[in-house]
């Protein structure tokens, strides 16, 4: 944002002092032709730097990544969107609608080429040449392209812009892709989830206001301090998974005592998300402490690791701390032998759960 | 005569485009078409997957009205298969769905709505003190005491309550004041501020209005921590056929569901009644007040002649909706079809609508003649279960397959279907579910009310006397689609209360049980199945339609409440409600159709839902997931 620098900023860096700065200012409102009582307006104008304009397009959604930006506590979506960007386009939100909206998309474009965040939500369909999602008239490829060439950086909002998400399912009817398909030459950050942590798009967000440049990113993208772990690592329920100590049906002896849901199909050991450290809603529940085994929404391609109910056979051996780029390489057979030892101690842990608990109410269909 | 085009519709999901013509000698909308702009086919990606799975790929289809459609798919595929879930699973359901229809209310009021309503700019003109007079007045006189029953009231005081004070207000102008000066308009950017319309307000009201704006914004999320408490996540919280997955008990330290749980959702309930009943009700009666008083009683549209509910919320489990089991349990009994309540709900035309209507092939039909699908028989319209898909793509009127000028009215112009009742096409939603209660109630067809529909008519009937207009005059107009909607989120914060208190007592009763799970092995699933799921969502009735054929999706549809509300016409039928609506509204100023923006929004569209593809061939799909692991 080299080219958005305050006054201030300008001064600070050719070590001009502040009393020359407040000096220039009350110049400024002189050659101006304003009160004197308005200097100070003018000394906090010249100290502003502009906000960051943000460009939020829609492709094939749902809408639920909004949804998940405006839910987000700390920061409040208020807060981001009134002092720390511009949120110039987003048609979810915007006043305006139609034409003058379109058009002021062009003025923001032109003002601020090369320096505007592009937040795109939503997956790119190609089928016929792109007529499945049209929007102001035009295919969304077609105004993809076009936005995608004056952006500082591009944030991939959820699953479907960063992976394709559920229109990509089998068949693909629509032949959608995720934004870096047909986008190159960008750097473009994946915030994939469906929809993400509502903190962890305005954390991405936050990040660049307060700091000036994208946060660290994985060789998939993704910011390192949002999908850095598996949410088997950082999931409160590992202990019982370690025990062996397993949900074998819902709403089962294991299901009310929040025992590990591997066995009824949880993702969370291929899935890379904040869902097990941060939580949703500052820390209240995440689908898991829900009783709900995860589905890996921020995985590549996990609609079709369906049916979501059904155990993973192969998982990495328990107390192990592994990342994205080293997983998978562990080998299969041995992992396997280790979740059937882990069946055969659930099961045991089972009967001595039942016997030890003598609130009947508890086990009662 | 001058054609309008609007594209892309803002605040709302998913793509919409609208097309008016106008004469601009008397503001008369002589033509107006709605278009759904983009499909993504969910229905066909379903197919050959397990039901059980169903719901969290039905769920997507909409995040903003997040979890209706999981619930619709639920409702179908345990309709299906024979499955009543427990008590404390209809309890949770219920109230998951109570406490998303206020948060989708208010939020589509303040976030989607109020911008066509008040301005930021014109509040730069308010006095900040004659504003917090004006708040304590809208208070006095627009807060309505009506309330549903609460059996344990936890709540000591409103904890939310709207700020009535000079230096509030002149905090958030002063605030409002910054951004037009730093030329950096962000979402409020290149709206129409001067159109006329935003006179029609005081200042205050705008400031008032602009506040609450900004209130609402932070404070919706605590509306749904029952998704997060019950479901993990919002949106698309998680479920489980059969129930929930959210197992109660009190004597296991790390359960999903004990006392500190159901703390956290008692305190967002409460919290919920208080914004829908401190701020929504009064804000949206002081500006529908000040309309109505102008004579703003235009936009009625479709609803005067005609519209349809399904209704909702089950009392307790019932053993399916096909059998007609889950209408004899129903809280809310907006099932039926409303005519002519334009002339009073006296003179109006009630026609129920039963269980045997849903099966039956010629009663819910949907047809294709504007909407970009092939049928095999040409002008004959198929039932949701036997319907057939075929994209049918066509070049626009003027322009070109990717670059349109003006859409063909006499031709192909949607991606949505054109859903029908016998024949005939029905606006759905908020307003039609009060016009069904009310007239019914009224004509003495509900005998004994439910509490809920006692507060249906007690809240018509005080706003009646308090804009002293019949219904049939206020409620059949965009003002009206839009004050209901207020209406109906203070209900459903007391429908959440009501079903919050249900659950306590029968978990206090000794059962704790969520999940029925007798028939989750497709071993013991019938061959071939068919079942259909009702829900009353926040933008009227939907059903979800599901066929089942060898343990696996064999045919899938949603015919959802904006594809009722935004389908294209039909030669036969006449216009659909978007488009009667625009065509019953007055436009000033043709190049700003402020007036059509703020009647096609009174609907609350949700395009992404409308717009969809299936299959009904009976092709198979070629890769069967026996092994998801497995990869081909």
């Amino acid at each position: 944002m080299d080219n958005m620098e305050s006054l201030w900023d300008l001064f600070q860096k050719k070590n001009v002092s502040r009393r020359n700065f407040l000096k220039t200012c009350v110049t400024i409102t002189g050659i101006l032709g304003l009160s004197p009582s308005l200097i100070s307006d003018v000394v906090s104008a010249a100290e502003r730097q502009p906000l960051v304009p943000v460009i939020w397009l829609h492709g094939h959604e749902c809408t639920g990544c909004d949804e998940a930006f405006i839910r987000s506590q700390t920061p409040l979506a208020s807060d981001v969107l009134l002092n720390m960007i511009s949120m110039e386009y987003m048609d979810v939100l915007a006043a305006a609608a139609g034409e003058p909206l379109e058009q002021h998309l062009q003025e923001i474009m032109g003002k601020y080429n090369g320096k505007y965040l592009l937040a795109v939500e939503g997956a790119v369909p190609l089928n016929d040449d792109g007529i499945y999602c049209m929007v102001g008239g035009k295919t969304f490829v077609h105004n993809l392209k076009e936005v995608a060439k004056g952006a500082a950086a591009i944030i991939e909002v959820g699953s479907c812009a960063a992976w394709g998400g559920i229109q990509a399912a089998k068949p693909n009817p629509t032949k959608s892709v995720s934004v870096s398909d047909v986008i190159s030459g960008k750097t473009i950050i994946k915030v994939p989830g469906c929809p993400p942590i509502p903190e962890v798009i305005t954390g991405v967000i936050m990040h660049y206001t307060l700091f000036g440049q994208l946060p660290p990113l994985d060789s998939k993208g993704r910011p390192k301090q949002f999908f850095g772990n598996r949410i088997h690592d950082t999931c409160y329920r590992r202990p019982f998974f370690d025990s062996g100590m397993f949900v074998e049906k819902f709403d089962d002896v294991g299901s009310k005592a929040g025992w590990c849901l591997y066995k009824v199909g949880c993702r969370g050991p291929e899935a890379y998300n904040s869902c097990g450290n941060m939580r949703w809603w500052n820390g209240l529940s995440y689908p898991i402490q829900s009783g709900a085994p995860c589905v890996a929404c921020a995985s590549n391609n996990f609609w079709d690791n369906d049916n979501f109910y059904e155990r993973m056979p192969n998982i990495p051996v328990p107390n192990t701390i592994a990342n994205a780029d080293k997983v998978g390489i562990v080998a299969a057979g041995a992992l396997t032998a280790g979740v059937i030892i882990h069946g055969a101690l659930s099961t045991i842990q089972h009967k001595r759960h039942h016997q030890e608990n003598d609130e009947p109410e508890n086990d009662k269909k | 005569m001058k054609r309008v085009v609007v594209d892309p519709v803002n605040r709302i999901e998913g793509h919409l485009r609208l097309e008016v013509t106008v004469d601009e000698t008397n503001g008369k909308v002589q033509d107006a078409l709605s278009s759904g702009t983009a499909w993504r086919g969910i229905e066909l990606i379903l197919k050959g997957r397990d039901p059980r799975d169903a719901w969290v790929f039905a769920q997507r289809i909409c995040g903003v009205c997040t979890t209706v459609h999981a619930l619709g798919c639920l409702r179908a595929v345990e309709d299906a298969l024979g499955i009543e879930i427990p008590k404390n699973a209809n309890y949770i359901r219920n109230i998951i769905a109570a406490t998303q229809m206020v948060h989708d209310h208010i939020v589509h009021f303040y976030h989607l709505h109020a911008l066509d309503w008040v301005s930021p700019v014109a509040a730069l003109k308010a006095d900040p003190a004659a504003t917090a007079a004006l708040q304590n007045t809208v208070l006095e006189k627009y807060h309505m005491d009506l309330k549903g029953p609460v059996e344990f009231d936890s709540n000591a005081y409103p904890k939310e309550f709207p700020k009535a004070t000079a230096a509030y207000f002149k905090a958030i102008q002063e605030k409002i004041g910054k951004i037009v000066d730093s030329g950096q308009l962000g979402i409020f950017s290149a709206q129409w501020w001067d159109h006329p319309d935003y006179n029609l307000l005081p200042p205050e009201v705008h400031l008032m209005a602009v506040s609450h704006y900004l209130n609402m914004l932070d404070k919706q999320r605590e509306i749904v921590v029952s998704h997060v408490v019950f479901g993990g996540k919002n949106p698309h919280p998680h479920y489980v056929v059969g129930g929930m997955p959210c197992s109660i008990s009190m004597n296991d330290m790390n359960a999903p569901i004990n006392t500190e749980r159901l703390a956290a959702v008692d305190t967002s309930i409460n919290m919920a009644i208080t914004l829908a009943s401190y701020f929504y009700v009064p804000d949206i009666l002081a500006i529908g007040e000040l309309y109505v008083k102008q004579g703003y009683v235009d936009g009625g549209g479709l609803a005067k002649e005609r519209v349809l509910g399904f209704g909702d919320y089950p009392e307790e489990s019932y053993s399916g909706t096909s059998n007609g089991d889950f209408h004899k349990h129903l809280l809310l009994r907006s099932d039926g079809i409303v005519e002519n309540f334009a002339q009073g709900a006296e003179k109006a035309i009630f026609y129920p609508f039963e269980a045997k209507d849903l099966t039956d092939p010629e009663v819910l039909t949907e047809g294709v003649e504007h909407s970009w699908y092939g049928y095999p028989e040409k002008d004959v319209d198929l039932h949701p279960w036997s319907g057939v898909t075929k994209p049918e793509y066509t070049t626009p009127k003027e322009g070109t397959k990717t670059d349109w000028k003006y859409l063909d009215e006499n031709g192909k112009y949607s991606w949505i279907k054109t859903p029908k009742w016998k024949g005939k096409m029905a606006e759905v939603g908020p307003l039609s579910r009060y016009i069904i209660v009310y007239t019914k109630v009224k004509q003495g067809i509900i005998q004994e009310p439910t509490w809920v529909e006692k507060m249906m008519v007690d809240q018509v009937d005080a706003v009646s006397k308090l804009l002293n207009v019949a219904p049939e005059k206020w409620l059949l107009s965009t003002v009206g689609r839009t004050a209901v909607r207020g209406l109906e989120a203070q209900l459903m914060a007391y429908i959440s209360k009501y079903y919050f208190d249900k659950l306590v007592n029968n978990i206090k009763a000794g059962d704790t049980s969520v999940a029925n799970m007798e028939k989750w092995e497709p071993s013991t699933w019938p061959k071939e199945a068919k079942g259909v799921g009702l829900h009353e969502a926040p933008r009227g009735g939907l059903s979800h339609w599901v066929v089942i054929k060898d343990g696996k999706i064999a045919n899938y549809q949603a015919v959802v409440p904006s594809t009722w509300n935004a389908c294209p016409r039909d030669s036969k039928s006449g216009y659909g409600p978007y488009e009667a609506t625009m065509m019953d509204t007055k436009v000033k100023i043709a190049d700003k159709p402020l007036e059509i923006l703020k009647a096609i929004h009174s609907f609350d569209p949700c395009l992404a839902c409308a717009t969809h593809l299936y299959d009904t061939s009976g092709r198979q799909l070629a890769v069967v997931h026996s092994d998801p692991y497995v990869k081909i």
